[in-house]
């Protein structure tokens, strides 16, 4: 955004840059450090001997990846819908949708098992899957309405001239446009799925279902909380959404600059 | 005007409680009597039981379920670890549920899991303790255990064993190198304190963000005023405008201000910070009650030192004390109680005889209580069940073993309770008058009359 | 090209009908979300432990307290500085950043993983570094010693005053890479051809930033704005965490207090009352922020 040709100015930036990210870094550091105090990397083997690390794993990525293909199918149509497409009454849908973000999740999750127990879904990774994309929905929706609106509709009307419908409309032009708020949506869906607790918490019962957020409670009992291992477990928790957010940056900077519209 | 709910959940536990009723009279082997509800010992049934808790967690849990197993070697126990702040909210819709844990773990009156709330779920142990232990199985009981857990004349839980507060815990190293003894006084207390800091030690700490262990505290020092005067505020006999109450808070307010507690107390939490920076040795002095006993054995103490980050370290020898005698009165050693948890049995089981079995197990056989007794994180509620102490061992025997067994006499002649009595709501405001005193923004004087008037609302 | 959400360009002439594309994302998210919706409203009229198959009916009873009970409406005025003051430092720092990683800079990798990280860690993990990062021998209070500022060091969590602050600049910490996510998507949306004819024309960075790119990004903060007042009317674990709401509710927020209500003291109906109250607070702003972008826009 900023063009830059005087070296005094590279390095003011740079500096500027650095100075901002300084605070951020700090906490991580001494995140870092907590996870190597006591044991030193003793904690990241003990976090590693409890024996569940590969199964909480898997089950995390089953239901991001769940999460991540309902949030991102009906995120990607209903935008699309809402911004580009004729329909009555549009705002009162569009409102309705967003009235759902706004209960607290502890007052949603009574309701939310009694509709699991019911639908017999209880006690699956379904029944986190379901209610976490539900949650997440309405503000990507939001997001990708909101960049939508910012393709223009002269992309979709000449290509309803050459006699595409409104399908080949969506799926040859508008979606490979979307591409920087759909990498925004997956990493932030990732996080939401990834990091979910309480929904884990209470719908999931049996070892064999248990996701990564619950491996902290290993360590965490009332007369002990032995941060140091706590510490590690965030770190190995975190490090899949760290390699996914690297991996997908790229998609970031494509959009219309990209030159779609020459 | 009470009307019946007519919600799903609510409908699902009504008959949940109806047809445990039910049950319980007819027995689920077809109505031989109540003695049958409950595996008899060494049965050959099997029978899988979920147990939902938040403490001790393992190993300590997976030791006592192979302790149960010698006894029950078909009966499968898997544990379930909530963590204390999210329990309310995960048990809550599952015992309700069609997949309702079998065993859940409560506590005494409002806190996490609380009998008074949770209770409300569970099947009434009254007779099957009865059949095991006889007519007067009460007697066979710490009071405060079983008062506790009975709600509406159900006995809805069993205590696993109890936690007395209102002492403190010193680190008898420091103490012993600074050639210092134990502060019996005020005074005393803050010679001792000037001496440590003036080494570069901390004195005491106490995580007054964590407001469990401010009504501790507040209550220690209430019994110093007058004995038995604070569990009369609770019960509405006494007014916390009184002169007793005005005291305590004054007192409170002098240990900020006397430098006895660390500067920013408010700011941290007793766990994990403040017990970090005591198994750390960076303060001498701590607010702990008898579950810190666990720690006069060195591997216990050695684990939690390196969960404490330390690198390497050496268990350290820790000594009970008594608050110090901030009225000087010589009102001092006054100690509360609470069943640390207590496990009952869900109206929704499944398998209630293995569930009963298990409960019964762990609170009213001596081997259960034996395996409780020895860990030294809780005491035992069922009486004659006294630690082994040949198999313990400690840190500092010659120091300790004296010590702690004056402390568990102390404990066990004490009769008052520590959050039994308490609602939630009443917590909220004892820990909003520790809170407020503490941080200056009221005098003693204005937040014992917030306090009466939050009473009289509730 | 500026972006508007809900401008009239979108509603051409020729537009298909879009209902069918929509209905997914109904289906799931009013399928499960209403019923709970509904259910909160029924409990709010309660007087449950949440446990208990009885309950007693108390009407509007619940309501009648939240108006005259003095921590909701504290937990309130928290919850409204909170975002004022969240929303506009995450904006400034978040929309800075986006812009100077659109540029060739060194690093750029390594300082956006780290703005973004915090987004991933979980606040439970977190709440104790942050206890002792503040606390009085905290390393705040270092540096600020280390510079000569030894007067504004104290406890900061432990202070009433300061406890709110400092809860904001956690939460800052966590979500700004958030904020940076959206904008730097948002940036790439720029037509590329308009910024340089603008440079062509002798604009400067800082007015082609305010002129262009600020604008041009007006939809993406109009977004964050909805999101992060509904976020803040939602707002619990960093306070819950961190300071329990405390010291004696110094940083209670309406999230922190439903839990403590609801959760934690059991008094269900009266969380569900402070639930719907969150819920038209949250409706009506937002649409009071949207109908405003649109004036706005025009």
């Amino acid at each position: 955004m900023f063009e830059i040709r005087r070296l005094s100015a590279k390095i003011t930036i740079q500096v500027v840059l650095a100075l901002l990210a300084i605070p951020y870094l700090i906490p991580l550091v001494q995140m870092v450090v907590g996870s190597l105090r006591g044991t030193g990397f003793g904690n990241y083997e003990a976090v590693w001997n409890t024996g569940v690390v590969p199964r909480f794993f898997l089950n995390s990525a089953i239901v991001a990846a769940g999460t991540i293909a309902i949030v991102y199918a009906v995120t990607m149509t209903a935008a699309f819908g809402f911004a580009k497409l004729r329909i009555f009454g549009k705002e009162v849908y569009f409102w309705l949708l967003l009235a759902a973000l706004t209960l607290p999740e502890v007052v949603l999750l009574t309701p939310l098992f009694v509709t699991a127990n019911t639908l017999g879904m209880y006690d699956t990774l379904l029944a986190v899957i379901l209610p976490l994309a539900a949650l997440q929905a309405p503000f990507t929706i939001l997001l990708a309405r909101n960049f939508y609106d910012g393709v223009p509709t002269e992309l979709m009307e000449a290509g309803r001239v050459d006699g595409a419908g409104v399908v080949k409309v969506f799926w040859h032009i508008i979606l490979p446009l979307t591409r920087p708020i759909a990498a925004a949506i997956i990493v932030l869906t990732l996080l939401n799925a990834w990091n979910s607790y309480l929904l884990p918490l209470v719908m999931l019962q049996s070892a064999d279902h248990q996701v990564v957020t619950l491996l902290p409670q290993f360590f965490v009992g009332e007369f002990a909380n032995d941060q140091t291992k706590v510490l590690a477990s965030a770190v190995i928790i975190a490090i899949p959404e760290v390699v996914a957010y690297i991996c997908l940056q790229k998609y970031f900077e494509r959009g219309l600059s990209a030159g779609a519209l020459k | 005007m009470t009307k019946k709910l007519k919600r799903t959940m609510a409908a699902l536990a009504a008959a949940a409680v109806t047809a445990a009723g039910l049950t319980a009279c007819a027995g689920p082997s077809g109505g031989t009597g109540a003695e049958d509800d409950v595996a008899p010992a060494g049965t050959d049934a099997e029978a899988s039981i979920i147990w939902y808790g938040w403490t001790p967690g393992p190993p300590a849990t997976d030791n006592y379920i192979k302790a149960f197993n010698e006894m029950y070697p078909n009966i499968k126990v898997e544990w379930k670890q909530v963590d204390i702040d999210g329990y309310n909210a995960a048990v809550r819709p599952a015992i309700a549920s069609d997949s309702s844990p079998d065993v859940y773990q409560m506590s005494a009156g409002s806190a996490n899991g609380g009998a008074v709330i949770f209770g409300d779920s569970a099947l009434d142990l009254t007779n099957d303790v009865k059949n095991l232990l006889g007519d007067d199985w009460r007697s066979k009981f710490s009071a405060v255990a079983i008062d506790t857990m009975t709600v509406n004349d159900r006995l809805v839980a069993l205590a696993a064993g109890m936690v007395y507060a209102g002492n403190l815990w010193i680190n008898q190293d420091i103490f012993d190198k600074y050639g210092l003894t134990a502060p019996t006084t005020l005074d005393e207390w803050k010679t001792v304190c000037a001496t440590l800091e003036s080494n570069g030690v901390g004195c005491f700490v106490q995580g007054v963000a964590q407001g469990a262990f401010d009504i501790d505290t507040l209550h220690a020092i209430a019994e110093q005023v007058e004995p038995g005067w604070f569990d009369k505020a609770l019960t509405g006999q006494a007014k916390w405008t009184d002169e007793q109450w005005v005291q305590t808070l004054e007192l409170w307010k002098r240990l900020f201000d006397e430098g006895i507690m660390q500067d920013g107390a408010a700011g941290l939490m007793q766990y994990p910070e403040v017990n970090n920076a005591f198994l750390a040795q960076e303060y001498a002095m701590v607010m702990m009650g008898t579950w810190y006993t666990m720690y006069v054995q060195p591997e216990t103490m050695k684990q939690a030192m390196e969960a404490a980050g330390v690198a390497d370290p050496v268990p350290f020898t820790i000594t009970p004390i008594m608050l110090p005698d901030l009225v000087g009165k010589g009102n001092t050693g006054h100690l509360f109680a609470d069943p640390d948890y207590a496990n009952g049995v869900s109206a929704k089981s499944k398998n209630v005889a293995a569930a009963k079995a298990f409960t019964l197990w762990y609170s009213a056989r001596p081997e259960g209580q034996q395996a409780i007794a020895d860990s030294l994180n809780l005491l035992p509620v069922l009486s004659g069940v006294t630690p082994n102490w040949d198999n313990i061992e400690l840190v500092n025997p010659e120091v300790q073993e004296s010590a702690v067994k004056d402390l568990f006499e102390v404990a066990e002649s004490s009769t008052s309770q520590r959050f039994g009595g308490i609602s939630a709501d009443m917590n909220d405001a004892l820990v909003v008058t520790a809170q407020s005193v503490a941080t200056g923004q009221a005098t003693p004087q204005q937040a014992a009359e917030t306090l009466q008037s939050t009473a009289d609302s509730l | 090209m500026a972006i508007r959400t809900g401008s009239r360009r979108a509603r051409g002439r020729n537009q298909a009908p879009g209902l069918p594309w929509i209905l997914p994302a109904m289906a799931l998210v009013v399928g499960l979300i209403y019923y709970a919706i509904g259910d909160t409203f029924y409990i709010s009229t309660l007087d449950w432990n949440g446990v208990s198959p009885f309950a007693e009916e108390v009407g509007a009873g619940n309501f009648a307290k939240m108006f005259a009970d003095p921590v909701f409406w504290q937990s309130l005025t928290h919850t409204a500085v909170f975002f004022v003051c969240t929303f506009a430092l995450q904006t400034l720092i978040g929309f800075t950043f986006a812009a100077i990683l659109h540029t060739e800079v060194k690093l750029r990798t390594v300082h956006k993983v780290i703005v973004f990280l915090p987004t991933v860690l979980a606040p439970a993990t977190m709440a104790p570094t942050f206890r002792l990062l503040f606390s009085d021998a905290g390393m705040l209070n270092d540096i600020l010693r280390g510079i000569g500022l030894d007067k504004l060091a104290h406890p900061w969590l432990a202070d009433p005053n300061t406890a709110l602050p400092t809860i904001m600049l956690i939460t800052v910490w966590q979500w700004t890479g958030m904020t940076f996510i959206l904008y730097y998507a948002s940036m790439s949306q720029i037509d590329s051809d308009i910024l340089e004819a603008a440079r062509l024309d002798g604009a400067g960075n800082f007015r082609v930033l305010s002129a262009i790119v600020w604008p041009s990004c007006r939809g993406t903060t109009t977004v964050m704005a909805i999101l992060g007042f509904i976020g803040a009317l939602k707002t619990f674990d960093v306070p819950w965490l961190v300071t329990v709401g405390g010291p004696n509710h110094a940083t209670e927020f309406l999230g922190t207090y439903i839990y403590r209500q609801g959760i934690r003291n059991s008094h269900v109906g009266y969380a569900a009352a402070i639930s719907l109250a969150l819920l038209v607070l949250a409706v009506a702003g937002a649409i009071l922020m949207t109908l405003n972008n649109r004036r706005q826009a025009k």
